[in-house]
């Protein structure tokens, strides 16, 4: 059940199908596409870039759902390797730098009393993200996906095609060299 | 062992606690790409490709004018400024609001143009941010067909006193918001206006 990369994506005729594909996709995306997004919004510095290559990855996922199979694994799984491939190549394309604007960060999810506690909230978030994107790659990607989607650890080895507990290994190996980023900053 | 360690633990909180919200209209425009057949980004240039060159000039003319700006730099405290409700995004209806963090009179720190969603004629964590921004000026997305400039003068959209501030959206209807700057209206007509 490999998923598709940018060059290897069919050219189906999405629209032949929509009836039942548009709801099988508006639910892909219910279930998964907060969760998709914020996984890109850990690696990608703007929520533009996040946007994007959500988009993407959905579009080719909707275009490969006659490739899905069910009893291989779950959506969720397939959805982020896609997303994984779509990142990688949004990447090549682009150049993007890995460092996050302090502010911008309109998507940030925050209950914040006031603008200015919000203000201080995305910056602290920025610094965070920031010293997140010095991380190695295999480093940022564990912590992209455990925290900035929220998958929990299991959901995490199968994305990787890990066991949990070297996801679980990887992930506090990578929480060590993040605290060491931000204690070298002069972060508490 | 499914919690980390105990000297990561605070580390672990922050990083639970960063949450990103995809905008609310997001999942529709892709299935509408989808049923229109759109395969993708593939034959499109990157997003930072499109909007670099305009974004370094955006960023000169930016950078100029902090650094003018600088020369006379007073830090007083910040402070917000709600203006509700407009039709800023030029959907139709009046129910976009502005909300403005500034230094009094000196500086615009952050600039938000939201829906207000709940009605409360406010900035409440219940609304939907259509724009934000800080710092200089920027183009938010590329230029689209169908935008829709529109300037409003004069209110005190930077806390500074005087009705003397212009705000100028460029909107895309009916929901989006493409770039939106404040500007100080106290310059004879024709010439520059400091952007704040």
């Amino acid at each position: 059940m490999a998923p598709p990369s940018a060059h290897s994506a069919p050219a189906s005729a999405p629209s032949q199908a929509i009836p039942e594909a548009g709801a099988l996709c508006r639910a892909w995306y219910e279930q998964h596409g907060k969760a998709v997004y914020s996984y890109l919004r850990f690696h990608l510095p703007g929520a533009d870039a996040a946007e994007d290559v959500t988009s993407e990855t959905f579009l080719k996922a909707f275009q490969s759902a006659h490739r899905y199979d069910p009893t291989l694994g779950e959506a969720r799984t397939w959805i982020f390797r896609i997303a994984q491939n779509s990142l990688r190549d949004y990447l090549r394309r682009s150049r993007v730098r890995r460092h996050v604007s302090l502010g911008g960060m309109r998507d940030l999810a925050c209950q914040a009393p006031s603008p200015e506690e919000r203000l201080l909230m995305e910056e602290a978030v920025g610094r965070l993200l920031n010293a997140v994107a010095e991380l190695p790659e295999r480093d940022r990607e564990v912590v992209s996906l455990r925290y900035g989607s929220g998958l929990e650890t299991a959901a995490v080895a199968e994305v990787l095609g890990i066991r949990e507990a070297a996801v679980r290994t990887r992930l506090w190996r990578a929480l060590g060299r993040l605290r060491h980023l931000l204690t070298d900053q002069g972060e508490p | 062992m499914s919690t980390p360690p105990e000297e990561l633990q605070e580390l672990e909180r922050r990083l639970v606690g960063v949450q990103f919200e995809p905008r609310a209209s997001l999942g529709a425009e892709i299935l509408g790409r989808f049923q229109r057949g759109d395969t993708g980004a593939d034959g499109r240039p990157p997003f930072w490709r499109r909007v670099r060159g305009l974004a370094a000039a955006v960023a000169l003319v930016g950078l100029g004018l902090s650094v003018v700006g600088l020369v006379a730099l007073r830090t007083p405290a910040l402070a917000s400024v709600d203006h509700c409700c407009q039709d800023f995004d030029g959907g139709g209806d009046a129910d976009d609001g502005l909300l403005v963090v500034t230094r009094k009179g000196s500086e615009v720190k952050r600039l938000a143009i939201y829906e207000d969603r709940d009605g409360s004629r406010s900035f409440t964590p219940a609304d939907v941010v259509r724009f934000a921004r800080t710092g200089g000026p920027m183009l938010h997305a590329h230029l689209l067909p169908g935008a829709i400039t529109t300037e409003f003068c004069c209110l005190d959209y930077d806390g500074g006193g005087p009705d003397d501030d212009a705000l100028l959206v460029v909107g895309l209807p009916p929901d989006r918001i493409a770039m939106a700057a404040i500007f100080e209206r106290r310059v004879p007509p024709g010439a520059p206006s400091p952007l704040r």
